[in-house]
């Protein structure tokens, strides 16, 4: 009685399922390429997680399954990057890319065969690439690991999505560039240029010296930058008005963070190398567009406070909301931190130690793969029309993540200064003069401690991409009830405190 | 690499990215996409889904709403 009142009251239950055509024809429409993108990506997730955690207990346990050739440290610890990075992370911002460019074209996918023919070719350039790393290939080029014989497949994917996106674009029948397409459209314009770049300059004609190192970083910071900060941004700037139904705060202040991304960030990069043998000028030139980046990062992390002030409640109830809220906080957090560490002062202390692997998995866990979940938590039901199967292991999968990245990225910041500090001492002796540093086998031993944390934080990790691996493939084989078939699921909503 | 290479193609190049990003910018102020922001920032919404209807829910769903089959 008391919920069908509510429900009479409640404006998401009222029956407008003829109106929602246009939208479920266009989620629909996305349906085959986005799950084949996001299946893979799940099945990499699995597989870098394990790589994570054999790499992780190889730290402090050195001899763990050091007789096994394809799973030394070396080539253990490249097989967890590339597959996180161009099998997990690359195969779900592909899906989340094009669900959110069909919708906010309002248009229904076109050329979903170049999709397939993409996917294919990416998964295979991804397996050739891991199994050559594993066979002992690797180029040893960071980000860049995947043998020569690997990367023209990938490079295929890239151009037909980018193809892809601009006729999407073309033909798209939104009048306004909505800013999540902005980014979107940018992340796939810029990318094969930098990997292409990257791939002539690095590996099939190589640059002498320390050239080298500077296209390595170029290119490797220009990944996280130009390619996967726009689109977990474009992910954000659409599921978080969505998910509230509530416009961004300030529009404005959106259009500017992407502007500023867009015209300070290609320089950035260069920060990897202050200190090293490159010119004074390309480090400065380098600290000065890192400076640059506040801009756009205190803008969007404003940008994305004021949306939620007075609609925070609304985490309690959307599993979307909450990956999405954790991500965006930590994009403002690591960003901030990395313009700080292109600081002179504070590089000396942190270079070359664990407090830069805490700031990338901040940046490429807490940040990006958390609203890459999010993400897929609000694309999947509406492409198959069912609601998740289990709400339990859905806050199983947000607190294990949350949990564990937390723990890492606090572990290892602490690890890493730590570290940085004791390298960097010189005691003074009894005699008044300079005595003789720490041994650095000292320094190491003391970080031991720490790694085995980070081991535990990878655990903890691991149940919750278990939790979510499960509650995926639950998802895909259970049967869609009719009652619950509708383009817009979970619709007996609450009433939120939402302003209009 | 011949060293012409890099002055005569990675450096366009890399200026390129930040004059593709310029002209964007340039292209979209011509085309009136910096015109009438708050206005744009509704575009996502619409008669299906209208400002004030949140859109997600699953978690800690509460009474009046339908249980969640497990």
């Amino acid at each position: 009685m008391a919920s069908s009142l509510t429900a009479s009251l409640n404006p998401a239950s009222s029956p407008d399922l003829a109106k929602r055509a246009e939208l479920s024809a266009i989620d629909a429409s996305t349906k085959a390429p986005a799950l084949y993108f996001l299946g893979s990506a799940v099945l990499w997730l699995l597989v870098g997680t394990v790589f994570a955690l054999i790499s992780s207990y190889k730290l402090h346990n050195p001899g763990f399954l050091g007789n096994i050739e394809w799973l030394t440290f070396g080539r253990s610890r490249t097989l967890h990057l590339n597959a996180v990075i161009y099998g997990w992370s690359v195969n779900a911002s592909f899906a989340v890319a094009l669900w959110l460019m069909a919708r906010l074209a309002r248009a229904e996918l076109r050329h979903v065969g170049l999709l397939f023919i993409a996917a294919a070719f990416w998964n295979l350039g991804v397996t050739v690439g891991m199994v050559g790393i594993a066979i002992g290939d690797s180029t040893s080029i960071e980000w860049l690991e995947f043998p020569t014989y690997a990367t023209p497949i990938l490079f295929v994917a890239y151009a037909l999505i980018g193809a892809w996106a601009l006729i999407t674009f073309r033909f798209g029948r939104a009048k306004h560039i909505y800013v999540s397409q902005w980014y979107l459209l940018a992340a796939l314009f810029w990318f094969p240029w930098l990997y292409s770049i990257a791939q002539i300059m690095l590996l099939f004609e190589p640059t002498r010296g320390t050239v080298q190192s500077l296209v390595n970083w170029w290119f490797a910071h220009n990944v996280l930058g130009l390619w996967f900060t726009p689109i977990g941004l474009a992910a954000i700037y659409y599921f978080l008005p969505k998910v509230l139904g509530k416009p961004i705060h300030s529009y404005y202040l959106s259009v500017l963070g992407f502007w500023s991304l867009a015209i300070f960030y290609n320089w950035a990069g260069v920060h990897h190398l202050i200190g090293g043998p490159v010119p004074v000028w390309v480090q400065t030139a380098g600290i000065a567009a890192s400076f640059m980046m506040v801009v756009p990062v205190i803008v969007t992390g404003l940008n994305q406070h004021l949306t939620l002030v007075g609609a925070a409640s609304a985490l309690k109830y959307s599993p979307t909301l909450r990956f999405i809220v954790f991500g965006g906080v930590n994009y403002t957090l690591t960003s901030l931190a990395g313009s700080l560490m292109a600081m002179r002062s504070w590089a000396e202390i942190t270079h070359f130690t664990h407090y830069t692997v805490a700031h990338a998995h901040h940046g490429m866990y807490a940040f990006f793969t958390m609203v890459m979940f999010g993400s897929i938590y609000y694309i999947l039901p509406r492409i198959l029309l069912k609601e998740w199967p289990s709400a339990k292991l859905i806050s199983l999968h947000f607190w294990a993540t949350a949990g564990g990245i937390t723990l890492y990225v606090v572990v290892m910041s602490i690890a890493g200064i730590q570290q940085g500090l004791a390298m960097n001492t010189l005691p003074v002796g009894a005699d008044g003069h300079a005595g003789s540093p720490i041994p650095f086998l000292t320094v190491v031993a003391h970080t031991i401690q720490w790694l085995e944390l980070r081991t535990i934080a990878g655990v903890v990790i691991a149940i919750g991409h278990i939790a979510f691996a499960i509650n995926f493939t639950w998802m895909l084989v259970k049967p869609r009830q009719t009652a619950t078939s509708e383009p817009t699921l979970f619709r007996h909503a609450p009433d939120l405190e939402v302003a209009r | 690499m011949p060293e012409w290479f890099l002055y005569f193609v990675a450096l366009p190049m890399a200026l390129l990215i930040v004059a593709s990003a310029v002209y964007g910018l340039y292209w979209a102020s011509q085309k009136g996409q910096l015109q009438d922001l708050e206005e744009g920032a509704k575009i996502i919404f619409d008669q299906e889904e209208p400002i004030g209807r949140a859109t997600d829910h699953i978690l800690n769903q509460p009474k009046t709403a339908k249980p969640l089959k497990t």
